[in-house]
């Protein structure tokens, strides 16, 4: 049995261990609130920009623009979106995962770049031949800088330069891999075409007669970009919020597993402890009768 | 008539109000109570909403107004 010195040192650092992950779940709680409102203070902006864009569909359609138009694909951009920080479950391997496998499934023929945007999957792609390197967007182990602080300007920087590049022709495809916040438990993965831009559904086939000012095509091609970059922001969003919904069960559950530890240790710790009083006593009522005898 | 200004990080105006001036992209236009429906594009410069007790002027980079039954949103950026 082990000895109880070394029972103790473990339980006193099962203790601290679990301070620490207790106070994470606390910390990822707060900060998933905040996150969650950002995401609601989003959703009218969003859902009224696609209503507005489904008004148009029937002309994004016929139109001729270089953000709508199918080319062949040759060359996919692929942006998976992870955290900067670890210790959140599965949320970031899950979107290494899906990258890897839409490089070596889906888009095998095709030549598949990687930009990443946050710490965790730069450092997972950042020897693999595919990471994006030039000068088109912008440093991909400096994407991570956007979750410092979070905002529609900052995250349209990094679209634009993607909408360029495409806009261009250096990409005929573009990916988004992001985990969808759902709720605090669970995360979706997303893999979702950015570019080309897909014409939405038009829903209840236009009962409004709208005066469009400037023209409809003139309109769109002031709207596809804003709707991209409302895209884009969202992915964002979305994973900033899954993340810390993952690491909030993740801690919750770290949290729980060192209670149960803290319990068996506690277990072992007064055996041990019995176990030597036990010895002890044998041995003086032993000494005492060979006094005795 | 009703209006709301919303950007992606906020709702920046919500309100009753007499008359907005808009920048637009074919050149500044206003909007008073029962316009028609309309969807129109913006360029950059100054939204001016006046209502009795005087008028606010917000700056916004482009985006799109929505005119529909006295109700005005806009998608600003």
């Amino acid at each position: 049995m082990a000895n109880l010195k070394e029972i103790r040192t473990r339980i006193s650092s099962v203790n601290s261990t679990m301070q620490i992950t207790s106070a994470m779940k606390m910390v990822s709680a707060a900060k998933l609130k905040r996150a969650q409102d950002r995401i609601i203070q989003m959703r009218p902006y969003a859902n009224k920009l696609s209503e507005v864009l489904q008004n148009l569909s029937g002309t994004m359609a016929e139109m001729e623009n270089k953000f709508v138009d199918k080319r062949e694909v040759k060359k996919v951009l692929l942006i998976p979106v992870t955290s900067n920080r670890g210790l959140c479950g599965g949320f970031n391997a899950n979107v290494i995962k899906q990258t890897n496998r839409l490089m070596n499934n889906t888009f095998i023929d095709a030549e598949v770049t990687v930009f990443p945007v946050g710490k965790k999957v730069f450092d997972s792609f950042k020897k693999s031949e595919n990471l994006y390197s030039g000068d088109l967007l912008s440093d991909p182990s400096m994407s991570g800088e956007v979750f410092n602080d979070l905002s529609f300007e900052n995250s349209s920087d990094i679209c634009e330069g993607v909408m360029k590049a495409f806009w261009d022709g250096h990409y005929d495809k573009v990916i988004l891999v992001y985990n969808q916040f759902k709720n605090a438990a669970t995360q979706l993965i997303q893999s979702e075409q950015l570019l080309p831009v897909e014409a939405p559904e038009a829903e209840g086939s236009g009962s409004i007669d709208y005066i469009f000012q400037p023209g409809k095509e003139e309109l769109l091609e002031s709207l596809i970009p804003s709707a991209l970059k409302t895209q884009f922001y969202k992915a964002l969003l979305d994973s900033n919020a899954s993340e810390h919904g993952a690491r909030m069960t993740a801690m919750h559950k770290a949290t729980d597993n060192a209670g149960e530890l803290l319990d068996e240790l506690k277990l072992t710790y007064n055996k041990a402890r019995q176990a030597a009083i036990t010895t002890e006593i044998l041995e003086i009522v032993g000494g005492a009768e060979a006094l005795a005898g | 008539m009703n209006i709301e200004i919303l950007t992606p990080d906020e709702d920046i105006f919500k309100g009753e109000v007499d008359i907005a001036t808009f920048p637009g992209k074919d050149g500044s236009f206003g909007v008073m109570n029962n316009h028609a429906p309309m969807i129109a594009a913006l360029k950059a410069g100054d939204i001016v909403v006046k209502d009795t007790n005087g008028e606010q002027t917000f700056a916004v980079k482009g985006g799109v107004v929505e005119v529909l039954k006295n109700k005005v949103i806009v998608l600003a950026e």
